[in-house]
């Protein structure tokens, strides 16, 4: 039904639309509602950013008195030093929090797949990470990374490893992969859960069928479970990644940035620039820049997601 | 109880037209089926009879109303659906209140009624069960309930055995069949299966395409079908089909063969072949009309035996004749070897032919 | 079939073996995964149970030699400052992510139900701009929705919170419940239909029901997002009585910088609530995430 319709919305040209359109005002009445809320708070912010991207608007935001300067401060960004020591920390942040919290995510689904004595209760273990909030868990990490009192440093003089506590958050070498390790611990439990979900629609019958055909445990997860699960994967690795190039609270929180911008990305870089340092105008230019690089994953998020709807159609 | 008018009802989606100008009239307490395979716009019309789908024109008339743009709760009817569905949150007792209730009934008659229809359907035990308890044929049964219990002008049904494994399904059948001429019910059935329209409809509808091929009786539509897909589509093992060739000899009209056989028409029949405009003419047969033999006899036509199916009390035998396969049935006694070259004599009296190129059955008057 | 016993009997033990060096790294990997889960939970709970000059210790004490709840009492008693402000921040928490779950429910169901079961010109369109919301940071939006709020007279309300904290929730929750509606069969609101009911009592008497488990699953996400936020509440609200948890503890303890117990035990009670709701209702969770995302 609803291929038929798509296809007499494609070849129908403007009246036909139209009408159709009127013939189904009833049906928006029931979206209206969400449309709204994103308008206000998506569209008008977006117009806005973009529109001060091309001012300089004194520190006090009075909009009044801004001033047109063009593409200043695009080129201030792409000239400035910070913007690709912000820009590399912020790859290395996304791609090493994504990969490694899918992989042990996906790890532990796999691992929980099986029914065994005291599942549900490890479940439960492992997902908690997930739920309490990012600024608690910033804070506990703090003070398991603490540079005189943490108690990974403690850990590390007692058994000799170490004669004296490292810092973990004070060192430019260390701070951005012991961010991520935090981040990482928040973040898998997603993976697992969207795994764990993706692992029961795994048909019985093909893995059966795979058993019979004398495939081993490896070769049934990877010649059956794990084609089954793309889609799965594809939409969780995006999120994932999303939420990554995304995150402010854990580096805001545990350094704010520092030391000297080691552990500064783009949010919270943007963040600083415009609430701690009031340069509305390059903080919206940024904002523009990574707005468009976020339309590129969206074209990938669409894909996958629309992919799945494809099969719901067809199914 | 009340009758149902269908007048040049259509239903299209964008350029498609799923329904086509169907007209047909089911009288007070009669049983209806609607027929064909699927997608020919069987479930279509029964939706648009139900109000689930505003229909594009025409006119729907349950009793003496036009119903075109009432919704489905103001038709009084009530529908049976393929999956059941029966609400898997309620019990079976509320699944038979929940029309009553719809209709704010007093509670006490709610009451009355829902245990009168769990008597009529033998399932009072089951009143306290939710619908995932309940075996297929059990959940069939209150489906059939929910509908009953509200005592509607017409029944819809629509493939309602189709979820039932075989043994199940002959049995829900003549439950039905009994169900119907207990509440002298007007039902409108739609089913794929032809086998169920045969046995349980007092007329029954064929429809293609969305076009309405032939509304008659069960044993009219099997003894005259109207055109090649009614005839193929009704009886089961299909009726067989041979395209030939017409021509006249010696005055005689006859019917050619691709291996050069000739076929000398009844009076009957020749007359018509002669009423065709085309020379092309499409012989039809069912199995039980067509006699084998071993040698050629006057009247037949060579074959060559393709497959043999035994299946107990009858043997069915597949053969080939003028590139066609011919569906032969002969007793058990009789042997015949796969590529064995075999005889057939068709009963004019009952064979049927078609224009070749409308598909149309040939009138002889 | 005494052929194929046999080769099941000799089969068995190879494969047994083999399944079971699965099982066992299985294990091992699990045991590993959940100490680091749980050890940092663990240390948490630890500290907050000791006194601040018993967790300013070099080598610490792993185990408190004199546990106390002193920090517990200090935040949960009404009586002074400190935890006068805390509860205060509790109770503000509590309504933004009550006020913001409601209301994300409220406009969620219907605009699923309308994708999932209507063909209206625009619904893939509509449906992938509101997945889309999903893909931008709150950083993004951050100095336009400061503006936006000032302009209508906002900052410093809860207002502002819930009215953002809605857009987060809901894609999520459209997609999830539109997953829902996708399962039910179309056939049960026809039947109710011809039952005698209305669409809107179709919808209200049989589907709503049975998408609860998808109505309490995007409840819970949209719950624990807004309780756990901290972008907005920290931008749009700097009165002090008007803090949500997460932002409050940070206030509270950048003044206070060496009262770790203190802000350990805050932590543990920040995450208490949405840890329990989630545990609680946690089936519903990975269920509505099975049946609505990812099946096929």
């Amino acid at each position: 039904m609803t291929i038929l319709t798509g296809k007499t919305g494609t070849r129908g040209g403007l009246r036909p639309l139209l009408r159709k359109i009127w013939e189904h005002r009833a049906d928006y009445a029931y979206v209206l509602p969400a449309i709204a809320v994103m308008l206000i708070v998506i569209a008008y912010p977006i117009y806005y950013t973009v529109e001060l991207s091309f001012f300089n608007t004194p520190p006090g935001l009075q909009l009044r008195d801004k001033i047109f300067v063009g593409v200043d401060n695009y080129t201030a960004i792409l000239s400035s030093e910070i913007f690709w020591k912000v820009t590399s920390n912020t790859l290395i942040w996304t791609l090493a929090s994504t990969f490694i919290a899918f992989v042990l995510g996906f790890a532990c689904a796999l691992a929980l797949h099986r029914d065994f004595v005291g599942r549900g209760v490890l479940r439960a273990i492992l997902i908690i990470p997930w739920v309490i909030s990012a600024v608690a868990a910033s804070y506990i990490w703090k003070w398991i990374y603490h540079s005189d009192f943490g108690i990974i440093g403690a850990v590390l003089v007692q058994f000799g490893l170490a004669d004296r506590p490292p810092n973990f958050i004070d060192s430019v070498s260390t701070v951005l992969p012991s961010l991520i390790v935090v981040n990482i611990w928040r973040e898998f439990p997603f993976a697992m859960i969207m795994m764990m979900a993706g692992l029961q629609t795994v048909p019985d019958q093909l893995l059966r069928a795979a058993k019979v055909d004398g495939a081993n445990a490896w070769q049934r997860f990877w010649h059956v479970t794990f084609p089954h699960l793309r889609n799965v994967s594809t939409v969780t690795i995006l999120l994932l990644a999303v939420a990554n190039f995304n995150s402010f609270i854990i580096p805001w929180i545990m350094t704010g940035g520092g030391p000297s911008n080691a552990s500064h990305i783009w949010i919270t870089h943007i963040y600083e620039l415009a609430f701690g340092r009031q340069r509305w105008g390059v903080a919206s230019a940024y904002s523009v820049l990574l707005f468009l690089i976020l339309m590129m994953f969206g074209y990938f998020y669409v894909r996958a997601l629309s992919g799945n709807e494809r099969k719901d159609g067809s199914a | 109880m009340a009758h149902v008018v269908l007048k040049d009802l259509v239903k299209t989606y964008g350029s498609f037209k799923a329904v086509n100008e169907v007209s047909l009239t089911v009288n007070d307490g009669e049983f209806v089926a609607l027929v064909g395979p699927s997608g020919c716009g069987k479930t279509t019309t029964l939706n648009l009879v139900a109000g689930l789908i505003p229909i594009t024109s025409g006119d729907i008339v349950i009793g003496d109303r036009v119903v075109n743009d009432l919704d489905p709760k103001d038709r009084d009817i009530a529908m049976v659906f393929q999956n059941y569905a029966l609400y898997p949150q309620k019990s079976v007792y509320k699944n038979l209140a929940f029309p009553l209730q719809m209709r704010k009934l007093p509670k006490d008659e709610i009451e009355r009624k829902v245990k009168e229809a769990a008597r009529v359907l033998d399932m009072t035990e089951l009143l306290e069960r939710k619908p995932r308890e309940l075996s297929g044929g059990q959940q069939q049964r209150v489906a059939l309930g929910r509908a009953l219990v509200r005592d509607p002008a017409v029944f819809l049904m629509d493939e309602p055995l189709s979820n039932l494994d075989a043994k199940l399904r002959v049995q829900m059948r003549s439950e039905i069949k009994r169900f119907h001429q207990d509440l002298k019910a007007t039902i409108i059935y739609v089913t794929h299966d032809q086998l169920e329209a045969v046995t349980m409809a007092d007329r029954m509808a064929v429809m293609n395409g969305g076009y309405l091929q032939q509304y008659d009786s069960p044993a009219q539509v099997f003894a005259h079908p109207v055109n090649m897909f009614v005839a193929s589509f009704i009886g089961s093992p299909a009726m067989s089909l041979v395209p030939l060739e017409a021509s006249t000899t010696n005055g005689n009209i006859v019917l050619t063969g691709a291996e050069r056989w000739s076929l000398e028409l009844s009076p009957r029949n020749a007359r018509k072949v002669a009423r065709a405009a085309t020379r092309k003419v499409v012989l039809g047969a069912r199995h039980s009309t067509i006699k084998l033999h071993k040698s050629a006899v006057p009247g037949s036509v060579p074959a060559k035996a393709y497959t043999v199916e035994p299946t107990g009390d009858i043997t069915f035998v597949q053969a080939f004749v003028s590139g066609a396969i011919v569906n032969v049935s002969v007793p058990p006694a009789i042997a015949v070897a796969p590529d064995e070259q075999i005889w057939l004599e068709f009963d004019q009296e009952r064979m049927h032919l078609f224009d070749g190129e409308t598909e149309m059955a040939l009138e002889a008057d | 079939m005494s052929t194929t016993a046999e080769t099941a009997a000799r089969g068995q033990p190879r494969r047994r073996m083999r399944v079971d060096g699965w099982r066992w790294g299985g294990r091992i990997f699990l045991v590993f995964m959940v100490l680091y889960t749980a050890l940092p939970m663990i240390w948490m709970l630890l500290t907050s149970i000791k006194s601040g000059f018993a967790a300013m210790q070099f080598p610490p004490q792993w185990w408190p030699d004199q546990p106390t709840l002193a920090s517990y009492q200090k935040l949960l008693d009404p009586q002074n400052s400190v935890g006068q402000d805390f509860l205060r921040f509790f109770w503000n928490s509590l309504f933004v992510s009550t006020a913001t779950t409601m209301l994300s429910v409220i406009v969620a169901v219907p605009a699923a139900y309308a994708f999932s079961r209507f063909t209206f010109p625009g619904r893939n369109f509509l449906f992938f701009a509101v997945l889309l919301r999903n893909m931008f940071p709150a950083v993004i939006f951050l100095v336009p929705l400061f503006i936006l709020m000032r302009a209508i007279g906002l900052v410093n309300t809860h207002g502002s919170l819930i009215l953002t904290y809605l857009t987060f929730g809901l894609p999520l929750a459209i997609w999830l419940l539109k997953g829902f509606y996708d399962n039910i069969p179309v056939q049960l609101e026809q039947a109710a239909r011809i039952d005698g009911a209305t669409r809107f009592q179709a919808f209200i008497l049989i589907v709503m029901p049975l998408s609860a488990p998808g109505i309490i699953a995007t409840a819970i996400y949209s719950f624990i997002g807004a309780w756990n936020e901290y972008i907005y509440a920290y931008t749009f609200l700097s009165k002090n009585e008007q803090l949500t948890l997460p932002v409050g503890i940070q206030r509270f303890f950048s003044e206070n910088t060496t009262d770790f117990p203190g802000l350990m035990a805050a932590s543990f009670i920040m995450s208490v609530p949405v840890v329990v709701l989630f545990l609680v209702l946690q089936r519903y969770f990975v269920r509505a995430l099975t049946e609505g995302a990812v099946k096929h």
